[in-house]
């Protein structure tokens, strides 16, 4: 203890003289002050209540917040609001715009804000204002290094009477501990100790400045988790899903570990050791969270369960080793979230509705860096935040991107769980932009299939003259010139199919001009058909290579025309019997033996055709 | 103007489905396109009859190959 109250007494001698220094501040009085510190966490999470009279003549329209040095650079979060009524009837109201304001002639040791306050108190007004401030670092561990038998011991300094440029009435403070296990706390007048919490006060009367230093040293069990760097790369896709990934470099910043970790004696079950590591880290995921990851560089870490419900998810993740003071670790998660939880559109542009922070529960994060990737072909981007943060802006390239996705990069340092607010990125982006990646698949494939269409069309051949390429040339066009004859042959025996269904046509209705219209288109049809015929024919005999095909191709036109003339015939002798008004058996005798030639005709016709098929 | 919720074009539960199908009729056309390249002799391949095939199964194997990547989780 020894070398904290000579910090302490350190200070309270730079504060001494520099009050001497102070300015005078305006006639404003602090009627009541409660202060409320909870340090059950890793943060110091300070709420004031201010009670703020105006004793002078003039109208004031600004107030000073001020901190002791050591707190304010340690300061994380400061919201102030003002509020109306008492007790359960306290409404808040508007929050008010805080900056950090450094008039010159001050101390060095103080840090001061400037609050706006919603309307100027004239002489005689009272005023009540909420604050809340959340500090990191400010719990030291004390001793700063112990082994794995020891239990956890911070401290916190801060002041019993509140430090401010105005006259104070009534003061008082109550420190809320995690625990009733407290080593020491510097005794003041007035001072109590309730279960985990320890009261001071009510002091009244204070002048400015006053300043009455205290110190508590007592047991945490918190997780003193912090994250040295953490990137939250949230990108949009505006097929259905945000993808949130991201990257932890997390570190224990309690107590660091003195002498060597034994896994058999954290492991122990009666008396386990290590209470000041932490092997449990809780994140808490908006509802439908899908997709869940947790892995680091070697790979997937199996030790996470998740819990999920309408309002949340939680995921408890497990670091491959427990956390002790000074130990580092990393790791990556990530989850899809479904699209419209998160996307809105207003006002003809689209915005992106999504927490600011770190999801993990009691976080710090010393440097936080949200990266919102934004579809290809985003426009008029623009970002609001509740809070101050730094921007920039990036291209990353991705899957199926030509131009790369337009990326917001926001940076914050210090940030702790209070700053787990909605950013809003609004950006224009029309849905035609959807478009472009199945176009481009599509492109692949076709130039694929183009590909394809060229190279069976190319030729090869080193050597355009050897008698080997010259053969496979002609055989070639041997098959192009059989493919074409047998067109024509198909061609041909679906014509006396449909001269067949004529001749049925006419039994049945017993239309005889019909009939012979069909007849006749059928004849001259069959003509053209065999004109066509001949040059293929005479081209097949001249190729040498054809010799043994072109018997069997004359073969197959011969007999197709023998068909056609018999099919021709039985076509006259029907028509011709309908004309006499002969009855139908007689035409069927008549036709009956010109009937089994055809029949066998078309079965050499159709073995011919499948002969040449094969070849 | 309120603001209202986004959803994606197609439901997201409909992917895998309508990459199976598009998938299969992309690669049926594709296969016909390679049997007839195969088959048909140099002389009187058509190419017109070969562009369409192509052009009609790059649609479908594309927007195919689109629904398979968005239902195996890489939103592109």
């Amino acid at each position: 203890m020894k070398k904290t109250s000579s910090v302490v007494d350190l200070l309270l001698l730079l504060l001494a003289i520099n009050v001497l220094a102070t300015p005078a501040f305006s006639d404003l009085v602090l009627s009541k002050v409660e202060r409320r510190i909870d340090v059950t966490s890793q943060i110091a999470r300070v709420t004031k209540t201010l009670k703020v009279v105006n004793s002078g003549s003039e109208s004031v329209s600004e107030f000073t917040l001020t901190f002791p040095k050591f707190l304010g650079n340690n300061l994380a979060y400061l919201t102030v609001s003002h509020s109306e009524g008492k007790g359960k009837a306290k409404r808040f109201l508007a929050n008010l715009s805080v900056k950090e304001a450094h008039a010159k002639g001050t101390p060095d040791s103080i840090s001061f804000y400037s609050v706006s306050l919603p309307k100027p108190l004239s002489k005689g007004d009272t005023l009540t204002l909420e604050v809340v401030a959340a500090f990191t670092n400010v719990l030291q561990p004390f001793p700063e290094k112990i082994t794995q038998r020891d239990i956890h011991l911070v401290m916190l300094q801060e002041s019993a009477q509140y430090l401010s440029p105005y006259v104070v009435e009534s003061q008082s403070l109550s420190i809320k501990l995690p625990n009733a296990r407290i080593e020491s706390y510097t005794k003041l007048e007035n001072s109590k100790v309730q279960g985990s919490e320890i009261k001071y006060g009510p002091y009244k009367n204070l002048a400015q400045y006053s300043y009455a230093p205290i110190v508590v040293h007592f047991e945490s069990k918190a997780a003193f988790a912090v994250a040295e760097k953490l990137v939250r790369e949230i990108e949009v896709s505006h097929w259905g899903n945000v993808q949130v990934t991201e990257h932890y470099n997390l570190v224990h910043r309690g107590a660091q570990l003195k002498g060597e970790f034994s896994r058999l004696e954290y492991q122990d079950r009666p008396n386990p050791q290590g209470v000041s590591a932490f092997r449990h880290l809780l994140a808490r995921l908006p509802p439908r969270a899908h997709s869940i990851y947790y892995r680091d560089d070697i790979g997937n870490i199996s030790t996470s369960q998740m819990q999920s419900d309408s309002k949340k998810t939680e995921l408890l993740i497990e670091p491959r080793f427990p956390l002790f003071g000074g130990w580092k670790t990393f790791f990556t998660i990530g989850y899809g979230l479904p699209l419209s939880d998160f996307l809105f559109a207003s006002e003809g542009k689209r915005f992106l509705d999504i927490s600011f922070g770190s999801p993990m529960i009691d976080l710090v994060t010393e440097k936080l860096i949200v990266q919102v990737v934004l579809p290809e072909g985003s426009k008029d981007i623009s970002v609001t935040t509740p809070f101050d943060v730094k921007q920039s802006h990036e291209i990353k390239y991705s899957h199926l991107d030509i131009a790369g996705r337009p990326v917001v990069v926001l940076e914050k340092n210090n940030v702790v769980p209070d700053h787990n607010q909605n950013i809003q990125v609004y950006y224009k982006f029309s849905n035609i932009n959807l478009l472009s990646e199945p176009l481009m698949l599509i492109t692949g494939f076709f130039v694929l299939f183009i590909t394809c269409i060229i190279y069976t069309r190319a030729d090869f051949s080193i050597s355009k003259s050897s008698a080997a390429y010259l053969a496979k040339l002609q055989w070639d066009e041997v098959l192009a010139t059989l493919q074409e004859v047998q067109n024509i042959i198909q061609k041909c025996l679906a014509a006396h199919d449909k001269l067949e269904a004529s001749l049925r046509d006419l039994s049945r209705t017993g239309d005889i001009q019909t009939c012979k219209a069909a007849r006749k288109s059928t004849d001259s049809f069959l003509k053209d058909l065999s004109k066509e015929l001949r040059p293929l024919l005479a081209s097949l005999q001249s190729f040498p290579s054809a010799s043994q095909i072109s018997p069997k191709v004359e073969e197959l036109v011969a007999k197709e025309k023998e068909l056609q003339e018999k099919l021709m015939a039985k076509h006259t002798t029907v028509v011709e019997g309908y004309e006499k008004k002969s009855s139908g058996r007689d035409i069927e005798n008549r036709i009956a033996s010109q009937q089994q030639k055809i029949v066998a005709l078309r079965q050499e016709v159709d073995d011919l055709v499948e002969f040449i098929d094969e070849i | 103007m309120a603001a209202t919720p986004i959803a994606s074009p197609i439901p997201v539960a409909m992917y895998p489905t309508l990459s199976v199908v598009t998938l299969a009729i992309g690669l049926v056309i594709t296969a016909f396109f390679f049997i007839y390249e195969a088959t048909s002799s140099r002389k009187n391949r058509s190419l017109g009859k070969e562009l369409a095939a192509a052009a009609v199964a790059s649609v479908f194997l594309g927007f195919g190959s689109l629904f398979l990547l968005l239902a195996s989780g890489v939103y592109v």
